[in-house]
């Protein structure tokens, strides 16, 4: 029996140790939010925060998590952070099929956690492990840089992209 | 303002309840089904589309499947607009199977080719100023005032001072009939149409509670995974299961016509059970194939020639009197649709009736297939839509759908069946390779005067009416289903053209001499539309070739584009747009400026694509696109389209192929598939035309420049004309 913490509950299973943390939490615990996409950690569909760190979680075996707390796009902080995210993504209308975007909200809430003025650069290594087949990558950018602004009361560099693309 | 009868494709009939039924006419079908819209009492269904609840809700049931397109808000958006109601205040359902939600142009209940929203414009703003009508007569009727006293504003019946919501009148308008005629809303009156507002299933996507097929769960549930043959056309001859049914949690292990499905408690038992299994295959003709052997059989057909597709003039004697010409050989691959799910349904044939629960390109079908496999009539199918993970094309194939139902059928149980992404990329369906090649030549004038251009490759037209056939028609026996597949083939090899084959390779210029010729090769590989079909591949050998013989004129490449553009003004417009980006668009040092333009699905496009060659490695920093639609019915969609075709565009232009050795596909995953990431994406500005004409497709017209205009600049950066896609191979042994 193995125990861990899944947005905020203790839970326990009995599954094999080395079934993917994903899988539990889909077909187990039943929270769909999480996807898969690829099962080989190369697309971060299944991303979820193990203490408070963004995983690709179709690779990461139930035994790595025991005693440990897991949060899912259903368990991202209704405030702060994941509500900023959230509202930015609405706004700048950046989901298309949508099927990558819990994936990329709770990679983008790590960043954003570790480091709320993140740089472009910054950005774009920070969330280059989720693909989106829809391509809503420049969406993705802008919903995250005016998250950051709005999470620290104001304009921050968001000036300097917008200048770069009315180029 | 135009006038339409509401005869030519409303009926009415009195309903059970008080209520008022306006169906769409079927064409041979006196009893249709009964809409797959849930009600109680109280609720006013006036037709397949809109439902109005007691407590002011109102619910459209969206007749397209929403695969990231945005057509739930867009439809959305034109019947709110009649209604005069904002769209934001309509719930939208996804709906169910019913005939009454058939694709106004193809007659069936499929989504794709970029028609959404110009197949529906007229009949959603029919059903939404028609209701608007009926509400305004029964407010009439209630306050017992003049009609004329009465107008709307935002889904509120307004009389002087006093504002009534529509949901007031509900009972009063359920006794009316709907207007036999009634006056659609101008354009210049739109309050939504037109006006960028953000997608109403923003919030759904953004935290994790939009449902799509592979969500669905259900008591008694079971999981599938299929093990198929590793190359096209191998049977099962015999199979293993002791190893996989000593897996834990592995239930029952089944043949069914694709394969070995090991089925499960959980989806991850069910793939460790797959995996423990031993199946031999029998040999197929593809056996020992690989892309140079079956890239050499396009070669030669194309030496052989073949079908004359299109011919104008004398194109022998205008190349022959030519004073320049260019004679180019394109490649492009096989490339997988890769959407970010896989394919996934969750099937139930009980007795006598059956579940299908999944997100598909055409729920219609899928019904039907699930009917016909599972050996009940498809009026005993209930279908339940879901959101798509991505579609592009590949969900218009319902394989799936037909092996959960055979897999359901075996072992009575639900069955959620879902394929891994090796199954996806190796299991086909795919954009079928082509080799092309055009040879050109210029008048003394600079002006082109000959354009002979041939394909080579498979079609999908086959694949599609076996794939389409028994959906369609649930009486056809499989024999006869052969039969037309067969009869298709071989009309292709020799007789007729199919033209998503050829489509785009010659259409947009003036050229007083042209032939076009096709060959079809066919190898047994299952090919199918993939965004933008044909023009994925055309559009870049013709515009390559556009741009060499640019070179050979002498001449600016938009320049030379725009000379040749005289008969095609909306073509021609998007371009001239596109040519003050290019004219006033100094590139950073190290990179350089490509254009394309290609106009397809009823739409035109024009890109320009910033390039740079670092290390080696292709880099496309900016796209400027320039696009006519017509009526952009939500611009920030039209555009969002623009950015997604460019991003799927980029990744084949880029990374995009499937190779094949041993009669298999090599390729597995995103490690070797590789899909274009963020630190790869261009910034992208997209300008669209001002337009009041009818709305065309813009899902997938975004997609065929993005590959040329880059070729087009890494001729620039490179001195080489690159001519095989992906292009960064083409780089590298170029
Ligand atoms: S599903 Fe986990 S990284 Fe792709
Ligand atoms: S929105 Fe479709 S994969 Fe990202």
């Amino acid at each position: 029996m193995l125990r861990f913490t899944l947005n905020g509950q203790t839970v326990e299973t009995d599954l094999a140790p080395d079934t993917p943390l994903l899988w539990a939490v889909r077909d187990q615990f039943k929270l769909k939010g999480s996807k898969f996409g690829c099962g080989a950690g190369l697309c971060g569909a299944c991303t979820m925060h193990v203490d408070g760190m963004a995983q690709k979680t179709c690779v990461l075996p139930l035994a790595a998590v025991a005693g440990k707390a897991v949060t899912t796009i259903e368990g991202l902080d209704p405030q702060g952070v994941g509500a900023a995210l959230q509202a930015a993504w609405v706004a700048e209308s950046v989901s298309q099929c949508g099927y990558c975007q819990s994936g990329q909200i709770m990679a983008a809430a790590a960043l954003l956690e570790a480091n709320p003025n993140p740089t472009e650069a910054e950005l774009e290594t920070a969330m280059a492990g989720n693909i989106c087949r829809c391509g809503c990558y420049p969406r993705i950018k802008n919903a995250i840089q005016s998250a950051a602004a709005t999470l620290a009361g104001g304009a921050l560099f968001k000036d300097a992209m917008a200048e770069e693309v009315s180029a | 303002m135009s006038t339409l009868s509401r005869r030519s494709f409303l009926r009415h009939s009195a309903l059970a309840g008080g209520g008022l039924l306006v169906a769409f006419t079927l064409p041979g079908c006196s009893t249709p089904p009964s809409l797959p819209v849930p009600r109680e009492s109280g609720d006013f269904v006036p037709n397949a589309f809109l439902k109005f609840t007691a407590d002011g809700a109102v619910h459209f049931y969206c007749p397209r499947d929403e695969m990231g397109q945005g057509v739930t808000t867009g439809l959305t958006t034109i019947v709110a607009e009649g209604l005069d109601m904002a769209p934001q205040r309509i719930t939208v359902e996804l709906a169910g199977a019913h005939p009454d939600y058939a694709n106004p142009g193809m007659g069936f209940q499929v989504t794709g080719g970029s028609t959404s929203v110009k197949e529906h414009f007229t009949q959603l703003m029919t059903v939404g100023c028609q209701l608007r009508a009926l509400f305004l007569a029964a407010a009439a009727q209630d306050l017992g005032v003049a009609e004329s006293a009465l107008t709307t504003d935002d889904g509120m019946i307004v009389h002087g001072e006093n504002r009534y919501p529509y949901a007031q009148f509900l009972a009063t308008a359920a006794t009316l009939t709907v207007p036999e005629t009634v006056d659609l809303k101008a354009a210049a009156d739109y309050r939504w149409i037109g006006t960028a507002f953000p997608r109403l299933d923003g919030e759904v996507k953004a935290t994790g509670k939009a449902v799509y097929g592979i969500d669905i769960d259900v008591p008694g549930m079971e999981h599938a995974v299929v093990v198929r043959p590793p190359v096209f056309g191998a049977k099962v001859v015999r199979f293993d299961d002791r190893a996989a049914k000593s897996v834990a949690g592995v239930r029952t292990v089944v043949e069914i016509a694709t394969g070995v499905a090991v089925v499960a408690e959980h989806f991850w038992q069910a793939k460790k059970g797959a995996e423990a299994l031993t199946v031999e295959w029998s040999a197929s003709p593809l056996d020992g194939a690989t892309t140079a052997s079956l890239r050499a059989d396009y070669a030669e057909a194309l030496a052989a020639g073949g079908e004359e597709a299109e011919s104008t003039g004398d194109v022998a004697t205008a190349l022959a009197g030519a004073t320049k010409t260019v004679d180019l050989e394109f490649w492009a691959p096989f490339l997988a649709h890769a959407p970010m799910e896989p394919m996934s349904a969750v099937v139930h044939v009980k007795g006598d009736s059956a579940e299908l629960w999944a997100g598909t390109q055409g729920p219609g079908p899928a019904g039907a297939l699930v009917a016909r496999h599972a050996g009940l009539e498809p009026a005993q199918v209930m279908v339940h839509q879901t959101y798509l993970g991505g579609g592009f094309g590949r969900r218009g194939t319902l394989t799936h759908v037909v092996e959960a139902t055979q897999i359901s059928k075996a072992t009575g149980t639900p069955i959620k069946l879902l394929w891994t992404r090796e199954d996806d990329l190796r299991g086909g369906l795919y954009r079928p390779a082509s080799l092309m090649r055009i040879r050109a030549g210029l008048d003394d004038d600079g002006r082109i005067a000959a354009w002979d251009a041939a394909r080579a490759g498979s079609n999908i037209t086959p694949e599609t009416i076996r794939n389409s056939l028994p959906a369609l028609l649930p009486g056809m026996p499989d024999g006869v289903v052969d039969f037309m597949v067969g009869l298709t083939d071989r009309l292709h090899q020799g007789w007729v053209v199919d033209h998503s084959s050829i489509e785009g390779l010659y259409e947009d210029y003036a050229v007083p001499n042209l032939a076009v010729h096709h060959v079809t090769k066919e190898h047994g590989i299952p090919v199918t539309f993939w965004r933008s079909v044909g023009h994925s591949y055309t559009a870049f050998a013709k515009e390559v070739t556009m741009d060499a013989l640019a070179e050979a004129a002498g001449q600016d490449p938009v320049a030379f584009r725009l000379a040749h553009l005289e008969h095609n003004p909306r073509l021609a417009a998007v371009v001239a747009k596109a040519q003050e980006a290019w004219n006033g668009w100094t590139p950073a040092p190290g990179r350089h400026l490509g254009f394309a333009a290609h106009h397809s699905f009823a739409t035109s496009v024009a890109q320009v694509a910033e390039v740079s060659v670092e290390d080696g490695a292709i880099r496309v920093h900016r796209v400027f696109c320039a696009v006519d639609c017509g009526l952009a019915i939500n611009p920030d969609i039209v555009r969002a389209q623009m950015e997604g075709a460019i991003m799927y565009g980029l990744t084949a232009a880029l990374h995009g192929k499937l190779d094949f050795e041993g009669g298999a596909v090599k390729q597995s995953n995103f490690h070797d598939y590789p899909i274009l990431r963020i630190n790869e994406a261009p910034k992208v500005e997209v300008v669209i035309m001002e337009s009041q004409e009818a709305p065309t497709g813009v899902g997938e017209p975004g997609l065929p420049p993005i590959a040329p205009a880059v070729a087009n600049a890494l001729y620039r950066a490179t001195g080489k004309r690159l001519t095989e896609l992906p292009l960064s191979d083409a780089l590298r042994l170029a």
